[in-house]
């Protein structure tokens, strides 16, 4: 995995980059400036990246504002003063996913580098299964005795459907999960859930989706 | 060289003639009462004297109307062309309820589509016409091959028709690969149509 470690002060980026290196098993590119910090995350794609705040050109915030609202969602932790509040507050607004104040311990940083890249990988599954229906995430592909494909939405509605098998979801449950930050008619997930009830019939599947128009929905075996 | 069919090709018109102007008329008959078609469009044709004789040879048969029109089944060929998923099953129903032919055979490869991704309701049907039939029987019994179809089930099967007839295709593994992933696709859109359809029809009055 690939860090971009931001830190003005020398020797301090050179012992954590070390630690990242032999410890961790990161690739880690350093920078020392917020300038360069912004041109690296551009021209290359990062697992996490790992900003201090006060830097030369342009400070951390600063150049992770910029990232974000250029579309990079890469996770990034943020390094800060310990006395300063308004540091972390501003630094996780900004869009820092975590933050460590300094100074800090290595093993800590190690372990928060890891929690932010788990949740990227382990915890999107790749497949998901009920009964004899099969859902790849990636392709978007549902697949029982025949397989068909799912638009971005339907595939996200039937991975929650399918993640939580042992709940009833609400219309407003489905609205904050499947259109989290759209304005979406409640209607919508009528219409959606129809789609996947009829896809699911399509394909032969053993499970269909139990709930009526007002909802509440759940993943439920086919009664014969 | 003469018709592989001989004399029977007249009567083989006449037999896809009954099932074609049922088709039609039926047609006719739901648009009347519904303002809605059953089908799309409807194509038939007799298999030509060519295709026949080959597939005769490929199946070890011998090149006369008896192979072509009572081992082999798919002389007449009668494609019938959909808007919705629905419009298929309930053609397939008036066919099941017409006197004049009975089901020898019918795959559903809608609900379990082929590996290539091809889907389509297959039918062989059996016709009485009075008259002979390679095998001496009056009323002749006389075989139609039924294929029911949405137009985008319609239209992926002729591209994919169009890669088996170039045998030197490069990358032919990832083509296939991605000509199934757009027959999934595609019978994807086909179930939210309908699945619109469904919704329309139930929202509105009456």
């Amino acid at each position: 995995m690939r860090v971009l470690l931001a830190e003005d002060e020398k020797a301090l980026s050179r012992a954590v980059a070390t630690v990242l290196e032999v410890k961790g098993g990161y690739d880690v590119d350093a920078v020392y400036d917020g300038e360069a910090a912004v041109e690296s995350a551009r021209q290359h794609a990062y697992d996490v990246c790992v900003f201090d705040i006060m830097m030369p050109k342009m400070d951390g915030i600063t150049a992770l504002e910029i990232l974000r609202r250029e579309g990079n969602t890469t996770p990034v932790l943020m390094l800060t003063a310990k006395a300063e509040l308004d540091d972390r507050v501003r630094g996780l607004d900004a869009g820092a996913d975590d933050y460590l104040p300094k100074p800090f311990q290595m093993a800590e940083l190690l372990a928060r580098l890891r929690s932010l890249t788990r949740r990227a990988g382990t915890y999107t599954p790749k497949s998901l299964q009920a009964g004899n229906v099969t859902l790849d995430v990636e392709q978007q592909e549902l697949r029982s005795e025949t397989s068909i494909r799912l638009a971005k939405k339907e595939a996200r509605l039937m991975e929650f459907l399918m993640a939580n098998p042992d709940k009833d979801l609400t219309v407003d449950d489905i609205l904050g999960h499947v259109w989290a930050d759209e304005e979406a008619d409640e209607t919508v997930v009528w219409v959606y859930i129809s789609y996947l009830k009829n896809k699911l019939e399509a394909i032969a599947a053993d499970m269909t989706v139990r709930g009526d128009k007002e909802g509440p929905f759940r993943l439920v075996p086919v009664s014969l | 060289m003469s018709s592989i069919y001989g004399e029977y090709e007249p009567r083989l018109t006449y037999i896809m003639g009954l099932l074609t102007t049922e088709l039609e008329s039926y047609d006719r008959l739901c648009f009347e009462e519904t303002g809605e078609h059953i089908y799309e469009h409807m194509s038939a044709r007799i298999k030509s004297d060519e295709s026949m004789r080959e597939k005769c040879r490929r199946k070890g048969l011998p090149e006369n109307a008896h192979s072509a029109l009572c081992v082999l089944q798919d002389a007449i060929g009668v494609r019938v062309v959909c808007a919705f998923r629905d419009d298929i099953y309930g053609i397939l129903d008036h066919i099941r309820n017409l006197s004049f032919v009975d089901i020898v055979e019918e795959i559903d490869y809608i609900r379990h589509a082929k590996a290539n991704g091809y889907r389509s309701y297959h039918l062989v049907l059996a016709a009485k016409g009075r008259f002979e039939d390679p095998e001496g029987n009056n009323p002749g019994k006389f075989f139609i091959e039924v294929q029911l179809r949405t137009i985008a089930m319609d239209s992926w099967a002729s591209l994919e028709h169009k890669m088996k007839y170039k045998r030197d295709i490069r990358n032919q593994e990832l083509i296939e690969v991605e000509l199934k992933r757009c027959a999934d696709e595609l019978a994807a859109c086909d179930v939210s149509m309908q699945t619109i359809r469904n919704l329309i029809r139930e929202s509105s009055p009456s």
